[in-house]
């Protein structure tokens, strides 16, 4: 992290800057929070204005009208749509989601099996995609429009375009059909209740190579480019000639004035690419059959089980905001300047 | 001397290869027209029954490909865009159109043909299969409504075909038995067509090889790329309309709809879009028509941000206050002072967002929610190949390796388009 000196990460002292900061902070809270209420709102709108009713699923009027009413209660789906608004909206400020229909349990109990999955398989991969992305940028811009550079560059255009899921399914068709080195899918084998933890965990990691590889070789292709560019473009700017003039070595100004000027941009990027994330990681998890939170929400969806949405949604949302929020936090530590600008 | 093909000559080497391929078939759509207008003055309302949309379509993709033809032969000289080199992305593009525009000639087949699911199942590509001719009474009074209707048939190909069988092997006998796949049949031989009394067999070969149900992949390939350009165009028109219209006037008037629809496109930006597709698609019925709506609706927030902040810093420029000052109404306003102005941000936007587009066309036939199972899609094709994945790699490698030189071409097409406007960014 010392590098990241070179741009000045000022002492935070000055008092009036930190109510300012501070100022912004709240704005930008209750703005968030404003857009979550939208987006619940226009969900819970969305639900009751579709066609059909989740309630048939279960039992049908024909049978027993007493009992469908009864279900339909059960469901919270009686009553007009004005006073369902309202307890709807009364039990989120609870924090209360309610029971899930399929499962049959509260949505939190639901969310709370799938939800560390997806979290550390998105941050894997995204730590992968970053790592690998900047190591790639940093051999490749050693010498620029060298062999190596070319290469990379050339191909890196390509696998930006590989469909991911076209991808997996043809990863799982030569890993697990023919070489037979890596499962096709699942978390876990079938027998591990017998294995000492080192086994389980190496079982684990065999189960993720697949759906990681699947899941981020997007991404390094994107934040390679991305870096690339950014390295090159201050490459050519005047300061590092300038530097280079003075007798700084190579290695000094890549380290101290290049890598902190390229990286900086980069930051509100990962933000917005790690938001994203757990949107392709709904797909990867779908292709190998992973519990995660993408595979919850696409099953609630096409079962129709409402609470469930509902709080899939609303966990993927406050996902959203906080990783964008960290991500401008990064940006305005590093470069005060912009602090005011992006919390706003 | 390195001397590379220019791309008028790879648009009419295109063209000579469909010609020479499909002469036949050709010939016979043009005898088709020749006897429609026949028709049309024999008898007019019996013509105007016969219309359908193959009809219209083979009518179309015939009469562009002469006009193609002929413009490139003769005036496509003088633009100089297609005297320029051919490259890996203009060629795909070029293909890719033409898959498009003539997909009923391109390939004979109906794409949902299927037939004697025994033998023509998980064919792998290059796979020829035995064909058995029947004898159908196809009775020909010379009149030009029969021959019209002979002709149709034989041009226009349905989803069945009842005048041929696929057949494993053959042996003749008092009575002809074929077998299937180890069924053997037997068949009554005034069925059979002969010639030189033993029975006609030809041969059809599967390119591409075929899928679960026997149906031919290049066909579905070819009518796939149809679905997909056309829920890209569809899609990329409405978010083109939203993004402009709201994002000009939420920049131009600069007020409270101004700054809630910042923060509402902050919002969709962040958040994955794809859960919003997949709700309001599997709420309210998957088809055609809903999917490109949603795709459009979802895609316009990056363009509004572009039109929105150029018009911003556009406002206070000279030409546009004089504008606004002579009288022109918001809509010339937006039409002949912006739009000039942000053309290439907004062309470029428009090229990622049409890749953007078919990626998430084809991720959601793959989940099961695209466009229906009555057009062939390149995900939905991927989604029944991982079935499948032990016994046919084919069924995935190519619809696969379609969509991602679809979206290799897209993206490389918007960044040259990037470059060539702003040279100094990206040099």
């Amino acid at each position: 992290m010392e590098y990241f000196n070179a741009v000045g990460i000022g002492q935070l002292n000055n008092i009036s800057m930190r109510k300012e900061i501070f100022k912004t902070f709240a704005k930008r809270g209750w703005t968030s929070l404003l857009v979550l209420f939208l987006l619940m709102t226009f969900l819970f709108l969305l639900l009751r204005i579709s066609p059909g009713d989740p309630s048939l699923k279960y039992i049908s009027p024909k049978l027993s009208p007493r009992l469908t009413e009864l279900v339909k209660k059960s469901f919270s789906l009686e009553g007009s749509m004005p006073a369902q608004y309202k307890t709807f909206i009364l039990n989120l400020a609870k924090g209360d989601f309610g029971i899930s229909y399929t499962y049959r349990i509260p949505v939190i109990r639901v969310i709370e099996r799938a939800l560390p999955f997806t979290i550390m398989f998105s941050l894997l991969s995204f730590f992968i995609q970053i790592v690998s992305g900047f190591l790639l940028s940093m051999f490749a811009v050693k010498k620029i429009n060298g062999t190596a550079d070319k290469i990379i560059s050339k191909t890196s255009l390509p696998v930006y375009a590989v469909p991911s899921f076209a991808a997996g399914v043809f990863l799982i068709y030569i890993f697990s059909e023919k070489l037979n080195i890596f499962p096709s899918s699942g978390l876990t084998s079938f027998d591990t209740e017998s294995y000492s933890f080192i086994q389980k965990l190496i079982d684990y990691a065999q189960h993720l190579v697949l759906p990681v590889i699947t899941l981020s070789f997007n991404g390094v292709a994107v934040f390679y480019k991305y870096l690339h560019d950014n390295l090159e473009d201050v490459y050519n700017k005047p300061f590092v000639e300038n530097l280079r003039a003075n007798g700084f070595t190579e290695k000094e100004i890549l380290r101290k004035h290049i890598i902190p000027n390229a990286v900086n941009p980069l930051i509100s990027v990962a933000g917005v690419e790690l938001g994203l994330l757990f949107g392709g990681a709904l797909i990867t998890e779908v292709i190998f059959s992973l519990p995660g939170m993408g595979r919850l929400t696409v099953d609630a969806i096409l079962s129709r089980d409402y609470p469930l949405v509902i709080g899939c949604t609303f966990v993927a949302g406050i996902l959203v905001i906080l990783t964008n929020l960290c991500a401008d936090i990064i940006k305005a530590m590093l470069d005060k300047r912009i602090a005011k600008g992006i919390l706003n | 001397m390195h001397r590379s093909i220019k791309i008028r000559q790879f648009i009419l080497m295109l063209a000579l290869l469909l010609i020479i391929t499909r002469y036949s078939l050709i010939a016979k759509v043009f005898f088709l027209f020749f006897l429609y207008i026949q028709l049309l003055f024999t008898s007019p309302e019996l013509a105007l029954a016969q219309i359908s949309f193959q009809f219209i379509d083979f009518a179309v993709s015939i009469i562009l490909l002469a006009a193609a033809i002929i413009y490139f032969l003769m005036a496509g000289k003088k633009v100089k865009y297609f005297q320029s080199n051919l490259n890996f992305t203009s060629a795909v593009i070029i293909l890719l159109i033409s898959f498009f525009l003539f997909a009923p000639l391109i390939t004979d087949n109906n794409p949902d043909f299927q037939k004697d699911l025994s033998v023509t199942k998980l064919l792998p590509p290059f796979s020829s299969v035995k064909v058995l001719h029947l004898n159908n009474d196809n009775y020909s009074t010379g009149n030009t409504v029969d021959k019209f209707i002979n002709l149709k048939s034989r041009v226009i190909k349905n989803s069945f075909d009842d005048s041929i069988i696929f057949i494993d092997s053959i042996s003749a006998g008092n009575k002809l038995t074929y077998y299937q796949g180890g069924a053997e049949v037997l068949l009554a031989n005034d069925k059979v067509i002969f010639k030189n009394n033993t029975p006609l067999i030809t041969t059809r070969t599967f390119i591409l090889g075929t899928d679960e149900l026997g149906r031919d992949i290049f066909t579905r390939l070819i009518y796939g790329a149809r679905i997909s350009l056309f829920v890209g165009l569809g899609s990329v028109l409405i978010s083109l309309l939203l993004g402009l219209f709201l994002g000009f006037f939420a920049g131009y008037s600069e007020g409270f709809i101004d700054t809630a629809l910042n923060r509402l496109t902050d919002m969709f930006l962040a958040f994955p879009v794809i859960f919003f597709i997949i709700l309001i698609i599997a709420l309210f019925g998957n088809s055609l028509p809903s999917v490109i709506m949603v795709l459009g609706f979802s895609g316009w927030m990056s363009l509004f941000k572009i039109v929105r902040s150029e018009v911003i810093s556009l406002k206070n420029k000279d030409f546009f206050v004089s504008a606004r000052l002579i009288g022109l109404s918001n809509i010339k306003l937006l039409l002949k002072e912006t739009l000039p102005y942000i053309l290439v941000p907004v062309v470029v936007n428009l090229v990622f967002q049409y890749g953007n587009v078919i990626l998430a066309e084809a991720a959601l036939s793959y989940l099961g929610l695209g466009t229906g199972s009555s057009y062939p899609s390149w995900g939905s094709m991927i989604e029944a190949g991982q079935n499948y994945l032990s016994q046919a790699w084919w069924m995935i490698l190519f619809p696969g390796l379609a969509l991602f030189l679809t979206l290799f071409a897209a993206n490389s097409l918007g960044r040259k388009i990037s470059s060539h406007f702003n040279p100094r960014v990206n040099s």
